[in-house]
Parts: C-alpha cells; sequence; structure tokens
C-alpha cells in the first residue's frame, strides 16, 4: 500500500489533521487508482496547544477502533499509522508529533547561542531579528528572547530557524527511509501566522535538497516525491487585544509577505505538483486573541475541512499528473476552492456538485451513526434482533473500552467538531444536531412505509438494523457494530431521506 | 385426527377438566344417541385452535414484525389474546349447543363442563403459541421478532 506523509504544520495543521481524520472515520475515501495509508506527522513547538492535544487523541482513537476492526467496514476504512509504526527501530516517540528538541523552556537567542557568537554575527543576529513579541506572561520582549515553548507567536523568521532543525531529525530521517516510489507527501499549513507559514517553505525544501543531505537514505525517491500542499490564507477572525503580538490587521501583509517569497522558493521554482490556496474573507465571529499562552483552542472551522478535502483531491490525482523530474513538478497545478452559495449557514446544498456528492452521505451516515449512539443504543441492545444476534452487542460490550473509550470519545469529538463548525461564521451546519432523527439532516425529512408514511425514527432505524444483521456474520462484536452501522445507515439515507450514494 | 385431539384435550385420560359426557358430546355423538355422526367439534376447535394461534404468532411475528411489538410482554399480551380467544370459541360451541339443547338427551352436560373444555382448548393454544415461537428454526425468518419468547428480551 503507498503512504501519504502528512506533515501538519502548526495549529491550523493540526485542526485540518483532525478534521481529514473524521472525513476518514466518516467513509469518506478518495476515489483514487491505489489504495494510501495516511501517516501524519504534527510539527508544533506548542506543546500545550489544546488544537494538537485534541487532534493527537483523535488519532490515538481511530487508530485503535481501525486496527480493532479492520478496513473493510465503511467507517474508519482508511488506515492512519505513525511513523514510529514503519520503522523497525524503537527511536521515536511513537505519537503523531514531532519532537522538536531543544525548543521547551528556551529563548530563541539560546537555541541559536547568540552568546557564542562573534560581534558581527551578533549584529547580523540583531539586526534580522530586530522586532518585538510577547512571553508567556504577556510582557513585550525582543524577538531574540521570546520564549518558544508557545509557538513561534507569528513570527516566521523565528520559526524558519528552528524548524530548519527538521533535515537532522530521527523522524526526517525515518521519513526519508521509509519514503518509497509511489508514496506522496502532503503539507498543511496557514501562511498567516507563525509556525506554518515558516515550516511548510522549509520542510518542501529539505525534501527536494534531499540529495544534498548526507544524513539519509531513500533519496531519490524523496527528491521526485509527489509533493502536494494546501497553504491556508486568513480566514478567520481575532478579537482586538492591543497587547497581542497577533493582529488581524497584519495577517493580510503577513501572507502577501509569505506569497512573494513562495513566487521564488515554492511556485516560481516548480517545488510543489500539487498546491491548494484556500481562504475567506468573511468576517465572522473573532476568536479569542490568544497568542499560544492558554493553550490555544480554536473551535472548528469549514475552511479547515476544506483543506482536508484538498488532501483527498490530492490523493485523486493520478500520478501521471504529478510528474517530478530532478525534484522539479513537470506540470505543477495550483487549485482554489469555491463553494455555489456564498451563504454563512452552509448546507449540502450549498456547496458545488463534486463536494456535495464526496460529503453528504458519508457524514449524514456518521453523524446518524452518532446520534443512535448518543441517545438510543442503551435501550436497544439486548432487546433488538440486531444485538441479539451472534456476535451479541450487550452491556458487557458497551462496559469495553473498545465502546467506553474508542468509539464514544470519537463519537463525542464528532458531535463537538459539527458544533463547533456549526457556530462558527461562517458556519457550516447541514445537520439538526439537537432534534430528532427524521429532520437530522437540513432541508430533508425522512420518512418510511409505502402506502401510508410514517416520520422515520429510531423503531424504524432498529427495524433497519434487524433487517440488515439478519444471516450476516461478523467477526467480532466491534467489527459488527462499525460494519452494520455503516450498511445500515447508508441504506437508510438513500431509501427514507433520498440522498445520493 | 378426532383421537389425537380428544387425547390431547381430556390430558390423555389424567387429568380432563370436563366430565366424559361432554367428551362424547365432541367426539360427535349425535342427538339421536346412536353413534358417533354428529358435528366432531373435537377436529374442528382443534384446528382452529391450531389455526388462530398460528395466525397470531404470523401477525406478531412475521406480519407487524416491529421493533415496537417484539418484547417478551408483548410476547405475553400476544399469549393472552390467543387463551381468551380459543377459551371464548371453545366455551361457546358446546355452551350454545347446551343453551338450545341441541345434544343427546343421555348425556349429562353442565356449564362447568364448557368452562373446563374452554380452559382445555385455551391451555392447548398456549402451549402450542410456546412450542412455535421457543423454536428458532420457526421464527428465524422473523426480521424483528426473530430472538422474541415468552422470557426474552
Amino acid at each position: 500500500m503507498a503512504r501519504l506523509f502528512v506533515f501538519a504544520i502548526g495549529g491550523t495543521g493540526s485542526r485540518v489533521l483532525k478534521s481529514l481524520t473524521m472525513l476518514f472515520a466518516s467513509g469518506i475515501k478518495p476515489n483514487s487508482e491505489k489504495e494510501f495509508e495516511i501517516v501524519p506527522i504534527i510539527i508544533d513547538p506548542h506543546k500545550s496547544n489544546e488544537d494538537l492535544k485534541r487532534t493527537e487523541r483523535l488519532l490515538g482513537n481511530y487508530q485503535t477502533i481501525s486496527n480493532e476492526v479492520g478496513l473493510e467496514n465503511g467507517f474508519f476504512n482508511t488506515k492512519i499509522t505513525t511513523l514510529n509504526n514503519l520503522v523497525a527501530s524503537n527511536r521515536l516517540s511513537g505519537s503523531f508529533t514531532f519532537n522538536l528538541q531543544e525548543v521547551g523552556g528556551k529563548k530563541f537567542k539560546e537555541y541559536i547561542d547568540f552568546n557564542q557568537l562573534d560581534d558581527a554575527n551578533k549584529a547580523l543576529t540583531d539586526i534580522l531579528f530586530s522586532g518585538k513579541s510577547i512571553n508567556k506572561r504577556h510582557e513585550e520582549v525582543n524577538l531574540l528572547d521570546v520564549e518558544m515553548d508557545i509557538g513561534f507567536v507569528g513570527n516566521p523568521n523565528i520559526g524558519s530557524v528552528v524548524l530548519n532543525q527538521f533535515k537532522d531529525s530521527h523522524e526526517f530521517k525515518e521519513f526519508a527511509s521509509n519514503f518509497n516510489d509511489g508514496d506522496r507527501v502532503f503539507i498543511v499549513s496557514s501562511i498567516f501566522g507563525g509556525t506554518g507559514a515558516a515550516g511548510f517553505p522549509t520542510i518542501l525544501k529539505n525534501i527536494r535538497d534531499a540529495m544534498n543531505n548526507r544524513n539519509i537514505d531513500g533519496k531519490g525517491f524523496l527528491q521526485d516525491a509527489k509533493i502536494g500542499a494546501v497553504t491556508a490564507l486568513p480566514y478567520f477572525n481575532i478579537e482586538k487585544d492591543n497587547d497581542s503580538p497577533i493582529q488581524k490587521s497584519d495577517f493580510i501583509a503577513k501572507s502577501k509577505a509569505a506569497l512573494y517569497y513562495y513566487k521564488d522558493n515554492v511556485t516560481g521554482n516548480n517545488s510543489i505538483n500539487s498546491l491548494y490556496y484556500i481562504a475567506d474573507d468573511y468576517s465572522g465571529k473573532p476568536y479569542k486573541n490568544d497568542p499560544g499562552d492558554n493553550g490555544q483552542k480554536n473551535d472548528a472551522h469549514f475552511v479547515e475541512m476544506a483543506s482536508a478535502i484538498a488532501i483527498i483531491d490530492f490523493l485523486e490525482t493520478p500520478d501521471r499528473v504529478l510528474e517530478t523530474s530532478g525534484g522539479k513538478a513537470l506540470s505543477p497545478i495550483y487549485k482554489e476552492f469555491a463553494i455555489r452559495n456564498d451563504s454563512d449557514m452552509i448546507k449540502f446544498s450549498d456547496l458545488e456538485e463534486y463536494t456535495e456528492r464526496k460529503l453528504a452521505l458519508r457524514l449524514s451516515q456518521f453523524a446518524l451513526f452518532r446520534k443512535y449512539m448518543n441517545e438510543h443504543l442503551l435501550s436497544a441492545i439486548e432487546k433488538e434482533a440486531w444485538s441479539t444476534d451472534k456476535p451479541e452487542i450487550n452491556k458487557k460490550f458497551t462496559d469495553d473500552t473498545f465502546y467506553r473509550t474508542n468509539v464514544s470519545e470519537f463519537l463525542s469529538s464528532f458531535g463537538e467538531w459539527l458544533k463547533e463548525m456549526s457556530n462558527n461564521r461562517r458556519a457550516f451546519a447541514p445537520f439538526n444536531l439537537e432534534s430528532t432523527v427524521d429532520v437530522v439532516i437540513k432541508d430533508r425529512t425522512g420518512t418510511f412505509g409505502k402506502i401510508f408514511k410514517s416520520k422515520f425514527d429510531f423503531s424504524e432505524f432498529d427495524n433497519q438494523l434487524s433487517k440488515k444483521s439478519k444471516g450476516k456474520t461478523y467477526s467480532s462484536a466491534q467489527q459488527k457494530l462499525i460494519k452494520l452501522f455503516f450498511d445500515t445507515t447508508e441504506e437508510i439515507l438513500t431509501s427514507k431521506f433520498g440522498l445520493k450514494n | 385426527m378426532k383421537d389425537i385431539f380428544a387425547s390431547l384435550y381430556e390430558w390423555f385420560g389424567l387429568m380432563p377438566l370436563y366430565s366424559t359426557d361432554m367428551g362424547d358430546q365432541l367426539r360427535g355423538w349425535d342427538i339421536t344417541c346412536t353413534d358417533y355422526i354428529g358435528t366432531p367439534w373435537y377436529t374442528i376447535i382443534g384446528c382452529s385452535m391450531l389455526i388462530s394461534t398460528t395466525l397470531f404468532y404470523a401477525i406478531q411475528y412475521h406480519i407487524y414484525d416491529s421493533t415496537k411489538f417484539n418484547k417478551k410482554h408483548h410476547w405475553w399480551i400476544m399469549a393472552l389474546l390467543i387463551f381468551c380467544l380459543n377459551f371464548l370459541i371453545a366455551f361457546t360451541v358446546p355452551f350454545n349447543t347446551l343453551n338450545a339443547g341441541d345434544f343427546c338427551s343421555q348425556l349429562n352436560l353442565n356449564i362447568s363442563d364448557c368452562i373446563g373444555f374452554g380452559l382445555s382448548n385455551a391451555i392447548w393454544s398456549f402451549i402450542f403459541f410456546i412450542i412455535i415461537t421457543t423454536n428458532p428454526l420457526i421464527r428465524r425468518f422473523s426480521t424483528n421478532c426473530r430472538k422474541t419468547t415468552f422470557w426474552k428480551p
């Protein structure tokens, strides 16, 4: 199986990765020539970033569920693994996070050994890093005195220096030696902050310059790797805070500066095979202005989900379109994303046809699965035929770690993710999450019955589950839960709600 | 057929719930008191018991076959309906005959015989309902009631 190494950089990287995990969990699959195994590598110096922690936890649960039930069950049908799982040595942490060395608790000047520099270099460094920023205690400090464990606080010039250690890391060496012909790389970053803006060109350059790196194997494959990237331009609003180094007014200036740099070093030199630009100038609900010292937990946003779709689109792009020679893309592709209606509360019908077709059924299936698990499972188990068919889904099963921790936590995160997107502005709100099950999808009503139409309810859901499970064999109760609910929700949504498959 | 039902209703001679005169009447002892050439009530009521119980089973397990009616208490409701219906059938037939005096005058029949036969028929319908719903091979064709018995779910 070919692999897609996804480098998720900074807070936006983590949130896009979270969206991608949700899409894969829903059973959305790239319509590609070959199967891909996804290897996420999160790059963020800000270890206490809540977005990063949430994404790591989610990936962990995804991995446990798919390892337990296999990949042939509809939901969770794309393999996601850690880089550590691919290597024989135990040098890596086993998590999805790239371990940035010597960043925690260190000032930037200590990281670059400023005091060891001669006078001329000190003067040059002073000029290059002459600005001001804030520290964890919200005190104004010189750039050289920035403590980097809350990220690069919107300073890509610092980020580019620190992230350059990437090429000498164990992770990069393992990544390079496990990179095969046919594997691909995708880089997720934002352009208007610090970590992502610096990380994207740095990682891209290190991959394309692999031939000059004496520490790694597999250079040839890596240099001509098929690389895609999504770069998020400003897409959210933040609260005005004069004491914060993060200002909305800087977003455009920073984006322009970064794009100007990319013009020569990313797009201008054909380093990238497929680059997705995404942005939203809708001035919506502002996020709390948190440079990183309060954990940085931003609500999920539609743009992040659209960025995740870029990754799926990249996987659907045939190999012949992504030819690379001597580290240069032969026919680079640049894409943007659009929706059909400029709505501030996006429903499925507001999406373009491809996106709607890709998302509507599968996301609705997973939303329906979540609704059933949250609102009806406990009253159905040990009572309905589908539950008592072998292997039984009984109370013991719901007390087991697989359901109680992995599945429940994942579904709870999925619900949180949908709620956050629907509360955000612009909102992605295709579901009535709190309503009755017949109107769970906006603008649609589920009905059943040939002559007398009745509203779709949990009883009919149970009826469909029992019909589907009749005569079927499942390898375990865990596999039955995932496979049965995928098959049944697909049937329900196509026959009772009129969704297209 | 008549003898089979007679054995069943008379509990194989062990504990009949009604008199032997009622047994003769149900076997078809004719009004002229000559032979068993009258209406064979054992066969008729026995068949109606089997048919009505099967029909109720089919309604619950295959026709309605709903998640709204597949729990053990629903089974007991159906069992009660079957019991009552079969009691009424088996009680009404001899009771009407008794009231009409439409039977051999040598037979000594009374209302307790009618109740006894009604009870026998009701009990056998109940037993038959248990048998067909306990056997998984029969109910496996149901979607929502294939696990429904008198003790679960």
